[in-house]
């Protein structure tokens, strides 16, 4: 049994989780658990494992596993938003449609013929399915914070592309992706404040009012 | 071969002597019942003995060289032969009892005649070996067909049900003979020869061409639509023929085709199965919306072509996969299928006749409680639901696990063919799960219970001729499903005119499989008989009393509250819901004393749904502008016809 | 020949004892001492020993349901191979045959209750038409992908011997999925919490109880003992699943195999226990989650079989 696919298909799983669940915190850990795992899968592939590397990808999984998840929640707590989202597709479309991303995935992931991905073969699959399952759920949800884990999940795709194709060198910028990343959930926490402040709520609809 | 003719002529005498003797109503049904029986049965028997021969009969007629009219008659006709007269003789036997308005012997002798009719067109088309013979055959059998759905032409419903059949089956024509007219300019020959020699192009669009013409009879979604009116418009006999055996002359159409082509390709088992895939599962949703038990049978019969489909698809796959189980597991298991459908749902269809004969009705949430009132009549469809739900030990199951056998032989395909497998296997367990639901849907609620009308609770059952066919075929439906060998091996004899590249089908894995299955439905009937007389010798000297039904608490019960076949089927349709659009109708309950309300829904089938908008309105008015064309002074339609001419000669 | 029948006999007999532990983990769980756990037996003694009373609505297929039923569990176990020793029967396509059967016994049991034309018993019968369709597209996708890795269609190829263990090397990850859609669709099929609620007899929301509300005296107890077994063959399936090691001592894998069954059933205890019954609306996503599982363990396997 190969342990990376395991876990890669834990992550695939993962995906179903968000899809399936109308509340915040499942969502909010179904990222920081995917974040552990992308962000950690390159301690076990690629064979760079200088004390640079090491620590490159400890620094990550601590910001995208705890500190991201842990922001948002916060959020959650100080601005009190309802913890039941429900998604604008219906369970059953959104699990078809998540079967429908598994299958696509799968058979995108296989015209790309890279190195590391003949030894792990679900690692593009798993790569294109978060991407796509972070731009559904970015679809599929009125509220902001939703949204925003959507586009979270979104960057965890990339992310493991990112990682595996990339050779070590790239840190920095790797880094400041994620220092990005960190800044962009930072601001939107603000912000959010700002809405809740205008709106009481932070459905999105309610900004299109904002459009005059 | 001269015997088979010999019965056709007994059955065309047995119409015209029906039409003969219009004044004697006894003797007129007498007289058309036997005659007709007897040719069946001569029929039937001919055709069994042709099936020895080693080399397939042949004939052709000439009449004065202008019509030349061939005939051939292979493993693959004479098993669909077998179906027709298989189904016919029951049928007519039924229909003795069943056709008893005597104040209109006339509208009686014609429908015999008619029935003759179809009768004689269905075994001469699946006999046919030229494409003017078929054609002049199948049009035969779609005119005679829409006189018997509108036997009753009394009703403006029926005439409704009768002309939308005859656009349905006209408009499939017109693509079958497209699909000929293209073999002929191929070829110049109207011989139904092996075609192999055409581009391969040319031969997908003939190919395309017949499933359209072909699909629009047998009931493919979206050319359903004519199905559940006509059948409950039909009397049931007709519909037991109908849905039994004439539908399936569309199955034959494309297999006959598909072996003439030889085409060497997956595209035709992959527009097969989805074709199947998809008219299967819808076929088994929308019967479960159905109040009305024919139009319940009707969409069960769209399911069960999706079934014969998905076989044949992946038949079609093996066959272009290169994989001789597989290919052989697909055919047989389709072709088993148009035998065991033949023989259940002409059962089904005669046990709702005989509910409407003795209730007048066939609204499901009317009736209530015939079981214990029509005994013979429940049992039989009690034994026709199971063998239709696929349940072992009857027939139903064989075939789909033969189906489901090549499904599973066809994983080891790659990408598309294994996509298309998945899903063929997937729909199956689907399928096999909403007949099952259906099917105890119309059995717990017309049969069983308490009646819910004062007609349901004086329904008797009576007529020995209609019940006797029901027996025969619940009877037969379970001796398939314990003994398949011998109808397994008229499968495999008819299929294996379909794939020459592999010469003859192998009997073996089939025997050994069946074998086993067989034995084991024997055990479990022993084993059931043993627990059955434990049972019986569990309850010596017990104390065994009657009462009501518990009602949870509830003291005064009545009979409308129990659960009806819309209830029953609501949640279910729900989880269908963007192909289950419903239509409700159900006033708001208002005030503290509201007044008498009613609820109605009604499940909407797309494909009608979307025919009026799409296809009727856009043709209608498009006809509406040409009406200027249609002036009405008589020279000027004598001049179109000389501009025709015209036009004509330019191109000859 | 022998052995199996022994191995099937033994396996009715102890299916009763065994759902009684499901009911000794919940009283566990509540704090209670909970029936002995020889309850099942007293239970179905008792049954058999009384006379029943019939419904008036009824006819001949409300007696016959229950002895059909139970026939049909009978049947599957004797495909099962108990503890990974061949089964009574075995032979090419009998997993089909098997699921077949289980749906002819709830095609008897639906046919019974819609029997007693009572509108609980319906509302009951219309659920256990429903859910099933989505287990048995579930099952037939995760019988697609042992068939996929095996070339086989027969329990035996599955779940007999050392082939369990070959699974599992074969593909790993995608059989932790397998396990749990079976394990869901054991709760669905046999009525357990969060599907059905097997400890409350009246109410509208049951499933499998409510329909069994008319039944009374040995008919019901061969509903019980029916029910038992097949239950005891799902848990069967699942154990072979869970402990696919063979230790090559013939008595230690029997125990073995036992304990891993005790786990399934404790762990189905433990689900009754913390779980409290989804509402109707959410059993289907339930269910359909299986499907998902299923559907998922075929792709991960086609992947990794490149």
């Amino acid at each position: 049994m190969n342990y990376i696919d395991t876990l890669l298909s834990l992550v695939l799983l993962s995906i179903l989780f968000s899809f399936g669940s109308s509340r915040l915190p499942v969502l909010i850990r179904v990222i920081g658990f995917q974040g552990v795992v992308v962000s950690g899968l390159p301690l076990f592939i690629g064979n760079d494992h200088s004390l640079g590397g090491m620590a490159f990808s400890l620094i990550t999984i601590l910001i995208r596993g705890l500190v991201i998840p842990l922001c948002i929640y916060l959020i959650i707590r100080r601005v009190a938003i309802r913890r039941e989202v429900a998604p604008i597709f219906g369970h059953h479309a959104s699990m078809l449609a998540w079967l429908g991303l598994i299958a696509a995935a799968a058979f995108i992931g296989n015209k790309f013929t890279l190195p590391v991905a003949t030894q792990n073969v679900l690692l593009m699959p798993t790569a294109i399915a978060l991407v796509s399952g972070g731009l559904f759920l970015l679809m599929g949800h009125r509220n902001a914070i939703a949204m925003v884990l959507g586009y979270i999940m979104m960057e965890n795709g990339i992310y493991l592309v990112g990682t595996t194709f990339s050779s070590r060198t790239h840190h920095i910028v790797e880094f400041g992706i994620l220092l990005d990343v960190l800044a962009g959930v930072m601001i939107m926490a603000i912000i959010l404040q700002n809405i809740k402040q205008t709106f009481d709520d932070v459905d999105t609809d309610l900004l299109q009012t904002l459009k005059e | 071969m001269l015997v088979f003719w010999v019965g056709l002529l007994l059955i065309l005498l047995g119409g015209v002597l029906a039409l003969l003797l219009n004044r004697n109503f006894m003797w007129l049904k007498l007289t058309a019942v036997v005659l007709t029986a007897a040719g069946s049965l001569t029929g039937l028997g001919a055709t069994l003995s042709l099936l020895n021969k080693a080399a397939p009969a042949t004939i052709s007629i000439t009449y004065l060289h202008l019509l030349s009219l061939s005939f051939k008659i292979d493993g693959l006709a004479a098993f669909f032969l077998i179906c027709i007269f298989g189904v016919a003789l029951p049928a007519v036997i039924y229909s003795f009892h069943y056709m008893h308005r005597a104040e209109n012997p006339l509208a009686v002798a014609l429908h015999y005649l008619f029935f003759s009719l179809l009768i004689i067109s269905m075994a001469l088309l699946v006999s046919a070996a030229d494409s003017i013979t078929f054609m002049l055959f199948w049009e035969l059998m779609s005119l005679s067909s829409f006189f018997l759905v509108i036997h009753k032409h009394e009703s403006a419903d029926n005439r409704r049900a009768g002309y939308l059949y005859l656009a349905f089956s006209q408009v499939g024509a017109m693509f079958l003979l497209a699909a000929f007219g293209l073999i002929y300019g191929h070829t110049g020959t109207f011989g139904l020869g092996n075609l192999s020699g055409l581009s391969q192009s040319v031969r997908l669009l003939i190919f395309i061409l017949a499933v359209i013409g072909f699909g629009s009879k047998a009931g493919v979604f979206p050319l359903h639509v004519w199905l559940p009116q006509a059948h409950p418009a039909a009397p049931s006999p007709v519909s037991a023929v109908m849905s039994g055996v004439m539908i399936k002359t569309g199955i034959y159409g494309i297999l006959r085709m598909y072996a003439l082509l030889n085409l060497n390709s997956p595209v035709p088992g992959g527009i097969m199965l989805i074709a199947g895939i998809i008219t299967g599962v819808l076929g088994g949703v929308y019967a479960l919306g159905q109040q009305d038990l024919k139009r319940l049978l009707a969409y069960s019969s769209m399911e069960n072509i999706g079934i014969i489909l998905i076989g044949l698809g992946l038949g079609m796959l093996g066959v272009s996969a290169g994989k001789p189980i597989m290919a052989a597991f697909g055919f047989v298991g389709g072709l088993l299928h148009v035998l065991n459908h033949a023989a259940f749902k002409s059962l089904l269809f005669m046990a709702a006749g005989m509910v409407q004969h003795s209730t007048g009705t066939l609204s499901m949430d009317a009736l209530g409680g015939l079981l214990k009132k029509m005994r013979l009549t429940g049992i039989a469809f009690l034994m026709g639901s199971l063998a239709i739900a696929g349940l072992p030990p009857f027939n139903g199951f064989i075939s789909e696990f033969l189906v489901y056998f090549s499904g599973f032989h066809g994983t080891g395909l790659p990408r598309h063919g294994f996509v298309l497998c998945l899903l063929a296997i997937v729909s199956l367990a689907i399928i096999s799960g909403l007949a099952l639901a259906v099917f105890t849907k119309a059995l717990g609620v017309a049969f069983q219970g308490e009646p819910r009308s004062a007609a349901a609770r004086s329904a008797t059952e009576k007529g020995w001729t209609m019940l006797l066919p029901m027996s025969a075929l619940a009877g037969l439906c379970l001796f398939i499903g314990l003994m398949p060998k011998a109808f397994i091996q008229l499968a495999v004899q008819a299929a294996a005119g379909l794939n020459p590249a592999y010469g003859g089908l192998p009997l073996e894995p089939f025997m050994e499989l069946i074998g086993q299955i067989s034995r084991f439905s024997m055990l479990f009937l022993m084993l059931l008989i043993l627990l059955l007389a434990l049972r019986s010798q569990l309850y010596q000297g017990k104390t065994v009393t009657k009462a009501g039904t518990w009602g949870c608490g509830f003291t005064r019960p009545n009979t409308r509250m129990q659960y009806t076949g819309s209830s029953f089927s609501a949640s279910i349709l729900a989880f269908f819901r963007p192909l289950t659009k419903l239509t409700e109708d159900h006033p708001v309950i208002r005030g503290r004393f509201p007044g008498a309300t009613h609820y109605l829904s009604k499940v909407n089938d797309l494909a009608e749904m979307y025919l009026r908008p799409v296809i009727v309105n856009p043709v209608l008015a498009l006809f509406d502008k040409l009406r200027w064309i249609q002036h009405g002074d008589v020279h000027l339609y004598i001049g179109y016809i000389l501009l025709t001419i015209v036009v004509l000669l330019f191109f000859v | 020949m022998l052995p199996s029948m022994l191995f099937f006999l033994s396996a009715i007999l102890l299916a009763p004892f065994f759902a009684a532990l499901i009911l000794k983990v919940k009283a566990f769980f509540a704090g209670k001492k909970g029936p002995p756990l020889l309850i099942q037996y007293y239970t179905l003694i008792k049954l058999f020993q009384k006379g029943s009373v019939y419904s008036t609505s009824t006819t001949f297929i409300f007696k016959l349901g229950p002895v059909l039923s139970f026939c049909c569990a009978l049947s599957a176990l004797m495909f099962l191979p108990v503890a990974g020793r061949p089964a009574l029967f075995a032979f090419r396509g009998d997993v089909i045959l098997v699921l077949y059967l289980l749906a002819l016994g709830r095609f008897f049991t639906i046919a019974a209750a819609m029997d007693t034309a009572s509108p609980f018993q319906g509302m009951g019968a219309a659920r256990e038409a429903y859910f099933p369709i989505i287990c048995e597209a579930a099952m037939f996708l995760i019988l697609i992908l042992l068939y996929v890795l095996t070339s086989n269609l027969q329990i035996k190829a599955f779940f007999q011997g050392g082939q369990p263990l070959l699974l599992w090397h074969k593909a790993g990850s995608p059989l932790m999925f397998v396990v749990i859609a079976l394990f869901i669709i054991l709760l669905t099929e046999n009525a357990r919490v969060p599907v059905d609620d097997p400890a409350t007899h009246l109410e509208l929301t049951m499933i499998h109880e409510v329909m069994v509300l008319d039944h009374s005296g040995p008919d019901l107890a061969f509903i019980e003992l029916g029910s038992f077994c097949k239950l005891f063959f799902y848990a069967g399936l699942v154990a072979r699943l869970v402990w696919p090691f063979e230790t090559g001592v013939p008595a230690l894998d029997l125990l073995l195999f036992f304990l891993a069954l005790l786990a399934v059933y404790v762990a189905v205890g433990v689900m009754e226990s913390v779980m409290a019954r989804y509402r109707m609306d959410k059993v289907p996503k339930f269910v359909l989650t299986s499907f998902a599982l299923a559907f998922f363990a075929v792709i991960v396997t086609l992947e990794l079989a490149k």
